[in-house]
């Protein structure tokens, strides 16, 4: 009896097994710390130069072939809008926005928001559909033909950048800004908004190059700039860095983000599930095989005399 | 439907007629009523008037969102991407379901046969759970007819939801197998039903595998948003923890829940071995429940203290917090404590509606409440409330479809004499 | 609709200060009006009151540095160049690139000089000089105040007769 039992067990696990063999165990040889494509590009952003003119978000405008905006690119009452309790943020309707921020003791400071094209981004790492890719050039872009909308990047974007077109019936997908890939960057041109200021707010260059110009500026300018480089660390790194002369705090910027990629969280229970996978069908096995000896195996029907057996009613 | 017994008739509750002649499928759909008894009865009960009600509000709603995309029925907010749907629907659907492996592994694996009279309740209120956890994303995602992508056309393996994907559609095929062993009595497809019963342990033991990777996946899926979650509701090292044990007292008792709301409203499905058995059944996984909330109590507290957090416990939200571990975890394990001591069933049912509203608290507190804390928070659309309550009549509705018809409360009598 | 950034590098090749600035050989020998035109584009020509800005700054090399032989003002100019010789360029667009910060440019650097690698554009030289010094000094600081938006720079900010009809509640979430 204990032997059919077995076998008829056995049979039973191994046609459970092969279907979770199926599911994906390999994920938690997920790579370890990257630090970005060495040629990748990137964009030094000095919050101390804008001015807040908007050209920046008519540029993106224009080149990503974007909706009328609501209200003119020079119209500065945008700056006033509060919903919610907050600022302006991307959309799916404008890839890149300037706010601005009002320092203690400090003149306005204003700050340009758009996709910072981590070097380990979190939105690429929590797609289920893998829409996301980050290229050699730096560029974090997405291919809307795979999204199904589940909308897990823009829990996963710890910058809040991804935005959805909710109102599409038929298409809705997740668009934020591309670095202007398609149109520029794989040509090796600076993305619309770069090109178009005119303070030079943003500096477009390989990442490692612009690090260090950053740093030399913080160096050449002393008692000009907060020593930091929001973005050189934070969540791993990002393609998109920025200098300021007031702390990032008050430019609006959460300070309070881990240097370590988001997926880094995550790793620890990644690591579990393939433990799960193997150790749960023979630990289960074993505590069938304990619980039940000596005992009847049969199933279901023919118990229902015993059912009372061990327990005080 | 008390007043069956009225109209002579007893209920479809064995393979062949009291005279010895098959069922025929539409008698067994009417539950051997006449299609004039059973119209009678359906409009006699109080309860499907609700019904009615929600579902002629609610599924123009449901229709009107697929015509009108998803913007239409929510506030469309970028900063809370996840709303009800997935908030109520996923995240609290799902641990409520942990009823099938918990259940499944108790009689199963560990060859408790005496638990065998509600095993099928809580095979079936896991299946339903999921399903309906399934029926909830379909409508919150952009574009559900692209659903199978991450199982057929694009991977993307390092994500969790992935992994939440391909496991609760494992699972829910496991399930849709436990439970057909009851469909295929019921059809009366001999064949089929031998041929699960035989793959049973191999489909419990998936099933615990499956459950302890997606429950806590569930919880995972947050890690990927540090600092949007308030850090009392968030643990990088725990999270999954956190979600998987507290599913345990969810799933038990949920099938406390479900089966008190049976045993008041639907005695008559209820074979005597059901009836008799519930009581220590209830107590016992009241016991089961009130393990899992203690050892959920402690990792919570474990959690707080790994990553110092006691100062945010000062605060309003450490306020909030207490209210959910004081007032749905601690107050529902003393309250589980006292009734299995004192052998008290009522007070036991008691403690399982509270540590339910407990997960629902938390699953809602992780998903929308103290998610953006930094930001704001944001009441979900009305639209939106009325299509996850529609769905939810729907589920109450399939489940007494189901429970009234498959033996999932009574063994077929040929079944038993066996 | 024609790319406004292509249309600002086809004015960037006319490459033509209407002024005498570039010939300009003596210190005190300076222009006292310059149209500013090269990049004009979605703006106007800048017409600079160059001799009232001599006026008001402490010296020439407020603006132009070391190369107009006068006193460093900056110290970190100071460090190497001392001012005492006038340079063949003055005129910003010597030094200052029109071209667009491009990776081939920064893969292949035009200068030697290996302390002006933080180099700012010509556009952006002209607004950060003159912006910078107005905001200290409370001169004027808007785009219009310097020059008047030109018909493509109102279809590019969606300004003037391009500005977007609908309602101002499209803004939408």
């Amino acid at each position: 009896m204990g032997k059919i039992t077995r076998r008829k067990f056995l049979a039973g696990s191994a046609a459970g097994g092969a279907a979770l063999m199926l599911t994906p165990a390999q994920k938690a040889l997920a790579a370890g710390s990257f630090e970005g494509f060495p040629e990748g590009m990137g964009v030094l952003v000095d919050l101390t130069r804008c001015v807040g003119c908007r050209t920046c978000e008519a540029a993106c405008n224009v080149e990503q072939k974007l909706p009328e905006p609501a209200l003119p690119f020079d119209d500065t009452s945008v700056f006033d809008e509060i919903k919610h309790g907050q600022k302006r943020r991307t959309t799916d309707k404008a890839y890149t926005i300037v706010n601005r921020y009002e320092p203690e003791g400090a003149d306005p400071i204003y700050r340009k928001i758009q996709c910072n094209h981590c070097n380990e981004p979190a939105c690429l790492t929590s797609c289920f559909v893998n829409a996301y890719k980050k290229t050699p050039e730096g560029a974090v872009i997405y291919n809307e033909k795979v999204c199904v909308g589940c909308r897990n990047c823009m829990i996963a974007c710890p910058f809040h950048i991804p935005a959805y077109t909710y109102h599409s019936v038929l298409n809705p997908v997740i668009k934020k800004c591309i670095f202007c890939y398609d149109t520029r960057l794989k040509e090796g041109r600076p993305p619309a908004c770069v090109e178009s200021c005119p303070q030079q707010v943003m500096t477009f260059g390989k990442r490692n190059d612009l690090m260090k110009i950053a740093h030399d500026r913080i160096k050449k300018n002393p008692g000009k700039y907060v020593n930091h480089v929001y973005g050189e660390k934070e969540v791993g790194g990002t393609g998109w860095f920025y200098l300021s002369n007031v702390p990032f705090e008050e430019a609006g910027f959460d300070t309070d983000l881990p240097n370590k990629p988001i997926i880094d969280n995550v790793k620890d229970f990644l690591a579990i599930v393939p433990m799960v996978l193997t150790i749960w069908p023979a630990l289960f096995t074993g505590f069938h095989l304990l619980a039940t000896k000596g005992k009847s195996h049969g199933h279901g029907d023919d118990h229902s005399h015993d059912e009372q057996e061990g327990h005080g009613k | 439907m008390k007043k069956l017994a009225n109209y002579g008739v007893t209920p479809h509750d064995a393979a062949l007629k009291s005279d010895g002649q098959k069922w025929s499928l539409m008698e067994k759909l009417l539950l051997g009523l006449t299609l004039d008894q059973y119209i009678g009865q359906v409009i006699r009960n109080k309860f499907n008037w609700i019904l009615a009600v929600i579902f002629a509000i609610g599924i123009p709603v449901i229709i009107y969102r697929f015509i009108f995309s998803l913007g239409s029925v929510t506030h469309a907010s970028y900063d809370y991407p996840w709303g009800l749907f997935l908030g109520f629907g996923l995240f609290c659907m799902v641990p409520l379901s942990a009823s099938g492996f918990m259940l499944g592994t108790t009689v199963e694996i560990f060859g408790r046969h005496d638990f065998e009279p509600i095993e099928r309740l809580a095979l079936l209120n896991g299946l339903l759970g999921y399903f309906f956890a399934v029926v909830y994303l379909l409508v919150d995602l952009g574009q559900p007819w692209r659903l199978s992508y991450p199982m057929v056309y694009s991977f993307g393996p390092a994500a969790v939801l992935f992994l939440v994907g391909w496991h609760v559609a494992t699972y829910l095929s496991v399930q849709v197998a436990e439970v057909s062993a009851a469909f295929f009595e019921w059809i009366g497809f001999q064949r089929g039903y031998d041929f699960i019963r035989k793959g049973t342990i191999g489909l419990t033991v998936s099933g615990i595998i499956l459950s302890t990777l997606h429950q806590g996946a569930l919880g995972a899926l947050f890690l990927y948003a540090p600092g949007k979650v308030h850090p009392l509701w968030y643990s990088s090292a725990f999270q999954w923890m956190h979600f998987f044990v507290s599913s345990i007292p969810a799933g038990l008792c949920m099938v406390i829940c479900v089966s008190t709301v049976v045993i008041y409203t639907m005695k008559w499905r209820c074979d005597q071995r059901f009836v008799d058995n519930l009581d220590w059944i209830t107590i016992a996984l009241a016991k089961g429940a009130a393990m899992g909330l203690s050892t959920y109590l402690i990792i919570k507290l474990v959690a707080i203290a790994h990553d110092n957090e006691w100062a945010y416990l000062m605060t309003g939200w450490g306020a909030w917090w207490l209210f959910e571990i004081i007032g749905f975890v601690v107050l529902p394990l003393v309250i589980l404590s006292y009734a299995i001591r004192h052998k008290l069933v009522g007070l036991c049912r008691i403690g399982a509606f509270i540590t339910v509203a407990g997960i629902l608290l938390n699953r809602l507190n992780t998903a929308l409440i103290a998610f953006n804390w930094k930001l704001y928070q944001e009441i979900p659309h009305q639209l939106e409330i009325i299509i996850s309550i529609t769905i939810f009549a729907i589920y109450v509705a399939t489940y007494r479809f189901i429970l009234n018809r498959l033996p999932i409360l009574y063994q077929f009598k040929g079944q038993a004499d066996k | 609709m024609v790319n406004a950034g292509k249309q600002l590098m086809v004015g960037l090749g006319v490459l033509l200060l209407s002024s005498v600035l570039a010939i300009s050989c003596y210190a005190m020998d300076y222009p006292d009006e310059v149209e500013i035109d090269v990049l004009a584009n979605l703006y106007e020509a800048v017409v600079f009151d160059h001799a009232m800005h001599v006026d008001l700054t402490e010296g020439c090399a407020d603006c132009h540095h070391h190369t107009t032989g006068t006193p460093v003002l900056n110290e970190y100019c100071a460090k190497c160049h001392d001012g005492k010789e006038e340079m063949d360029w003055v005129s910003c667009q010597d030094c200052h690139s029109a071209g667009p910060v491009s990776a081939e440019n920064l893969n292949n650097p035009k200068t030697d000089f290996i302390y002006h690698n933080d180099k700012p554009n010509l556009k952006a030289a002209y607004h950060l000089n003159c912006i910078g010094c107005h905001q200290e000094v409370g001169g004027p600081t808007g785009c219009e105040d310097c020059h008047a938006k030109t018909e493509a720079g109102d279809e590019f900010y969606r300004s003037g007769e391009f500005t977007p009809k609908k309602s101002a509640d499209s803004s939408g979430h």
